[in-house]
């Protein structure tokens, strides 16, 4: 792995087996894995360049696990993050109440870190209108409420997917000359000494 | 005998691990099985890996300690009729509310479920189940309820079940509160054996929890559902429990290397040791089961329960294979109370190679992330990366390279440094079905070695179809396996073959001199 730049932090949240990870998976390889559910093992990150107008952004994508198990470590993941795509199953009424429950904790804990709200397997929703059980309009509302984006995607088929992320990185890139607080610029890989001007709050 | 036993085990129990100086100073070129523990081939030269390298004792001590101190209940007779009347009964019961919601899982009331040969449940000590290898807890319920019963009747009367004897058929139980396991076996494994397998499924669940948080849990809620903290990790303990029939690493307590040249083996290990960084305590690589090579601080010591978990964890998931994991993770050998944090990643998506990076610190990610980047660096610069990329081309070898006609396969354990070898299975051996088939026999060896009141140093066992020869010794256990054609007096002059062979493969089988940051 060469030295890279991480421009944004962006977090996944949600419940377990909502599809974080395959939402991941389709938009850094563009695949779906077909096989039994794995969860994840704690988080797991994947740097992920993409372009912006005439600017290549880095993201910095955190995949966390949903299990409960986790819950705890999960400030570690979103903390300073930019982004977080907060995920719930279209066909998963429970999902739902927790992707509440991960906007909360973000509002929160992370008033600067932008939400993008994500219901995902849409495919499913497409072959059988009756698997759904979050209508849009009320997913919208919740949306507009605590002001964010709204998306609903399918890592199977790719619907989305590709701008939920570009949306991400062009919301970054507008918001990058915005006075920010300087604990919560970017992580810099190759450049790790340089922070040892606020190094005093962090234990590294 | 007896007394040279007792002595070998004594000698571990202080917990140090680093045999002696005064046995490193000879090593003989034709060891001979008189070899005291630390000139045995394969012994470190410098210092051991591993805490109680020898630890099969260690792993059953505290049990055994039990044991003494309560009578032992041995339920056979009227015990045995019970729990046959109570198990029927309970399981009646449950039929009802299971035949029909579930369908994809396996029916518990079943011949096929009742049949499987070896069965582990894990309940809490409000007897609420947790982790059953076959078909759901749901339906199980009662059934646990009955073993929960069975564990709280002998315990009223200040006193601990240890097995139930019935036939054809083995109960054992595992107290470690709050958690109560349970294993059911129709195989001819000793209690013992049985109570090994538990202990590692119950440091399986420690190392996804910690002691610490387990024993708040039930604290504050007596009829807490663990299954919700351990969602999504019953793979994990399935594959444990495979690993325990098939890897003969778990059987002997120790860790398989890749066979590699010495001097490429030093290099890697020292572009690891210059990737050091503060709060990293092992650096760890592997190559599938097999370890490359291991890092650690200067006195700490990874146990090798703790190694096979981290093994199981990584070998039981494909999703390290992509980016860089990060995850917290107890190694409850180590300490119970508290998480390390492990950076796990693959040096490339499709290849064998995996490296662990066991940190202090949860904040350690990009530090974790760095000591990768140097490492590869360096490994790249000392063209030590393709000598090894080489060597995974060839992770194991054949037994017809000790050029012993009728051996067909071997482990050898050397005690010291807590590494064995083995060459692959023959042809003989190949299908799953007929490796687990050895496997279990190794295993009764095993339990002949190692029994509790009657340990033995040798055992020969002719069959139909090959002749075994176990041999333990201070230095080293060995387990030999011909065609059926040998005669003892061929397999006693092969094991000192072999041992000179072994010796003279040490540097490329065995990690000689593992380094410390």
């Amino acid at each position: 792995m060469s030295a890279m730049r991480v421009d944004a932090k962006v977090v996944m949240l949600g419940k377990e087996s909502v599809g974080k990870t395959s939402l991941v998976e389709r938009y850094v390889h563009h695949r779906f894995l077909v096989g039994p559910y794995q969860n994840t093992i704690g988080a797991a990150f994947v740097a992920k360049p993409i372009q912006v107008g005439e600017k290549v952004i880095t993201l910095g994508i955190w995949d966390t696990a949903g299990s409960e198990r986790y819950e705890a470590m999960s400030r570690i993941y979103y903390r300073g993050a930019r982004a977080a795509i907060v995920c719930y199953d279209l066909t998963d009424g429970s999902s739902f109440q927790r992707a509440r429950f991960w906007v909360k904790e973000l509002q929160n804990c992370e008033e600067h870190c932008k939400i993008y709200l994500c219901g995902s397997k849409s495919d499913l929703i497409s072959q059988d209108r009756s698997l759904r059980q979050i209508d849009y309009h009320d997913a919208q509302d919740f949306a507009d409420e605590i002001g964010a984006q709204h998306f609903e995607t399918s890592s199977k088929t790719g619907t989305n997917v590709d701008e939920l992320f570009q949306k991400v990185a062009e919301d970054y890139n507008s918001n990058a000359f915005q006075e920010m607080k300087p604990e919560e610029t970017s992580v810099d890989l190759s450049q790790k000494k340089d922070s040892y001007f606020y190094s005093c709050c962090h234990n590294n | 005998m007896e007394g040279d036993s007792q002595r070998a085990s004594a000698s571990w129990e202080n917990g140090t691990l680093a045999p002696g100086e005064h046995l490193r100073s000879d090593r003989a070129d034709s060891p001979l099985p008189g070899l005291v523990e630390g000139t045995e081939p394969g012994a470190g030269q410098k210092s051991a890996m591993f805490v109680h390298a020898q630890s099969f004792e260690d792993l059953t001590a505290e049990a055994e300690e039990e044991v003494r101190r309560e009578a032992e209940i041995n339920k056979s007779g009227d015990g045995e009729e019970e729990l046959k009347v109570l198990v029927g009964e309970k399981e009646q019961h449950s039929s009802d509310m299971t035949s029909e919601s579930r369908t994809k899982e396996e029916d518990v009331t079943s011949e096929a479920w009742r049949s499987h040969r070896k069965h582990v449940f894990v309940l809490s000590d409000a007897g609420k189940p947790i982790y059953t290898r076959y078909g759901t807890e749901e339906a199980l319920s009662s059934t646990m309820g009955v073993m929960m019963a069975l564990v709280s009747v002998v315990e009223a009367e200040k006193n601990i079940i240890r097995s139930i004897q019935a036939d054809g058929c083995k109960v054992v139980f595992l107290t470690k509160s709050p958690l109560v396991l349970v294993g059911v076996s129709r195989t001819c494994q000793s209690d013992k054996e049985l109570l090994r397998e538990l202990h590692y499924i119950y440091y399986q669940i420690v190392s996804l929890l910690t002691l610490t948080q387990l024993n708040n849990i039930f604290k504050n809620k007596q009829n807490y559902d663990l299954r919700r903290l351990l969602a999504g990790s019953e793979y994990l303990t399935d594959n444990l429990l495979t690993r325990l029939e098939r890897d003969p690493g778990l059987l002997l307590s120790a860790v398989t290397c890749l066979p590699l040249a010495s001097s490429t083996r030093d290099t890697v290990s020292s572009s690891l040791q210059a990737a050091k960084s503060k709060n990293l305590v092992f650096s760890i690589l592997l190559a599938g089961d097999r370890l490359v090579t291991l890092l650690r601080k200067k006195d700490q010591f990874l146990h090798h329960i703790d190694l096979h978990l981290v093994f199981n964890l990584v070998g039981s998931s494909s999703s390290f294979r992509e980016g860089e994991g990060w995850t917290p993770i107890c190694l409850p050998k180590f300490n119970t109370a508290g998480f390390f944090h492990a950076h796990i990643s693959y040096l490339e998506p499709a290849s064998e190679l995996c490296l662990i990076l066991v940190s202090t610190d949860r904040e350690d990610f990009f530090n974790m992330s760095d000591c990768k980047k140097r490492f590869m660096e360096r490994l790249s610069k000392r063209s030590a990366y393709p000598a090894l990329k080489e060597a995974l081309k060839s992770p194991t070898y054949s037994v017809e390279q000790v050029g012993i006609p009728e051996l067909r396969h071997f482990l050898y354990k050397s005690k010291s440094s807590g590494l064995y070898t083995s060459p692959e299975f023959p042809d003989v051996y190949k299908s799953d079905c007929e490796q687990e088939r050895l496997m279990g026999l190794y295993q009764d060896l095993h339990s002949s070695l190692h029994h509790p009141t009657r340990p033995l140093r040798y055992v020969y066992r002719c069959g139909d179809t090959e002749n075994l020869l176990a041999w333990v010794t201070s230095g080293f256990e060995l387990y030999l396996c011909f065609s059926p054609l040998g005669t003892k007096a061929l397999a006693v002059a092969a094991v000192t073959k072999l041992l000179k062979w072994i010796r003279k493969e040490e540097d490329r089988l065995f990690i000689l001199s593992p380094l410390t940051y």
